[in-house]
């Protein structure tokens, strides 16, 4: 699958022409690993230096590459965008496994698309773009990722049910952004908080309806 | 799959979106993981450059026979060899790995372009590290120890 979708450029606030797709390689990781983990790296020392230490990004140690023996698992789906011959922001969707079920009363024991993974690449994240000293280059970037996993969801006969452990300073924009449901924290994972869409938030999120 | 094409839409997420970290994944590991994740990638890439040095005198090339062999910058192969903290672009490897017929991804961990959660990996990389020695001319016990790595890679 590769498809146009459009993101927004911060320099102009105009809408550009991006491209979605699930033909994920190891190649991929290791574009993330030399070209974003360095930026995360530079920012979150910046800010240690600041004290700004609520602003240190939790997935700085993070190495895609790792995930490269999980390309291979017909259950996972993994999405890119790319734009200016640069990956912008990666994602892991399983389709089966420990945290494919739901857990909201009104559709406990059905099963899910669970977002394992999501990143954005740090030029793209105003707080550590701020941190050295420079202007977030894209936005949207989460959107349509989430849209996508919605999308999958869709597919796998889920009809949008999707969940995730979201990390603490990423809440807001699960919550905020996407709309999804805070169900709890969750033990069996670090007790992150356990988000979820029912179909109906699914498509309200796709749709923009509130 | 049918994405939003409805821009107000688009721009309204945007707002939303904007000032806000987006990552999903566990949270920090502990700091002695990441040092031993970094002593395991030095064994790895000293059995990367050995492994390369020794293919090249078994069949007997010089290194400016082996990069064109190879179809890769002579200055690549010497950065390679030369100097540990040089990454190696994944099409080089592609092409190493090619000539090796060995697998792509187990020559992407062993160069130090991506990392594997695979002990026994890790500890054959060290043995072979510590087996050859690419100054000397290709000994018996070196031919063997190429023969069986390169083995051991094409089998796992």
């Amino acid at each position: 699958m590769k498809t146009r979708v459009h993101i927004i450029d911060n320099a102009t606030g105009q809408p550009v022409e991006a491209e979605i797709f699930d033909e994920i390689t190891v190649e991929h990781f290791i574009e993330t690993q030399q070209n974003w983990r360095p930026v995360v790296l530079k920012a979150a020392r910046q800010l240690a230096s600041r004290s700004s230490h609520q602003l240190i990004p939790q997935h700085f140690h993070w190495d895609w590459t790792t995930k490269a023996p999980e390309l291979k698992v017909l259950a996972n789906v993994f999405y890119g965008i790319s734009y200016d011959n640069q990956l912008q922001g990666l994602m892991k969707l399983e389709t089966v496994g420990q945290f494919c079920t739901c857990r909201l009363p009104e559709q406990a024991g059905k099963a899910l698309v669970y977002v394992d993974y999501v990143e954005v690449a740090p030029w793209n994240l105003k707080p550590l773009a701020s941190a050295l000293g420079e202007k977030p280059r894209y936005n949207a970037i989460g959107t349509r990722l989430i849209e996508a996993a919605v999308l999958k969801s869709k597919e796998e006969d889920c009809k949008g049910r999707v969940g995730l452990h979201s990390l603490p300073m990423t809440e807001l924009f699960y919550t905020r952004a996407c709309r999804m449901t805070p169900v709890g924290r969750d033990p069996a994972k670090q007790n992150l908080l356990w988000l979820e869409y029912t179909a109906e938030q699914a498509e309200n999120f796709l749709t923009g309806a509130r | 799959m049918k994405f939003n094409s409805d821009l107000g839409w688009l721009k309204k997420q945007a707002a939303l979106e904007d000032n806000c970290f987006v990552s999903v994944g566990g949270l920090v590991s502990a700091v002695e993981d990441l040092e031993q994740k970094s002593q395991q990638a030095t064994a790895s890439r000293t059995a990367f450059v050995n492994l390369l040095n020794l293919a090249r005198r078994e069949h007997k090339l010089t290194w400016e026979q082996f990069s064109q062999k190879l179809d890769v910058d002579l200055a690549e192969l010497i950065e390679i060899e030369n100097d540990e903290s040089y990454k190696p672009t994944p099409r080089t490897v592609s092409k190493i790995a090619n000539f090796l017929r060995v697998p792509a991804e187990k020559l992407f961990v062993l160069s130090g372009l991506a990392r594997a959660h695979d002990k026994q990996f890790q500890e054959a990389a060290l043995r072979f590290a510590a087996r050859s020695q690419p100054v000397k001319a290709l000994s018996s016990e070196e031919h063997e120890a190429l023969k069986e790595y390169v083995k051991f890679l094409c089998e796992r």
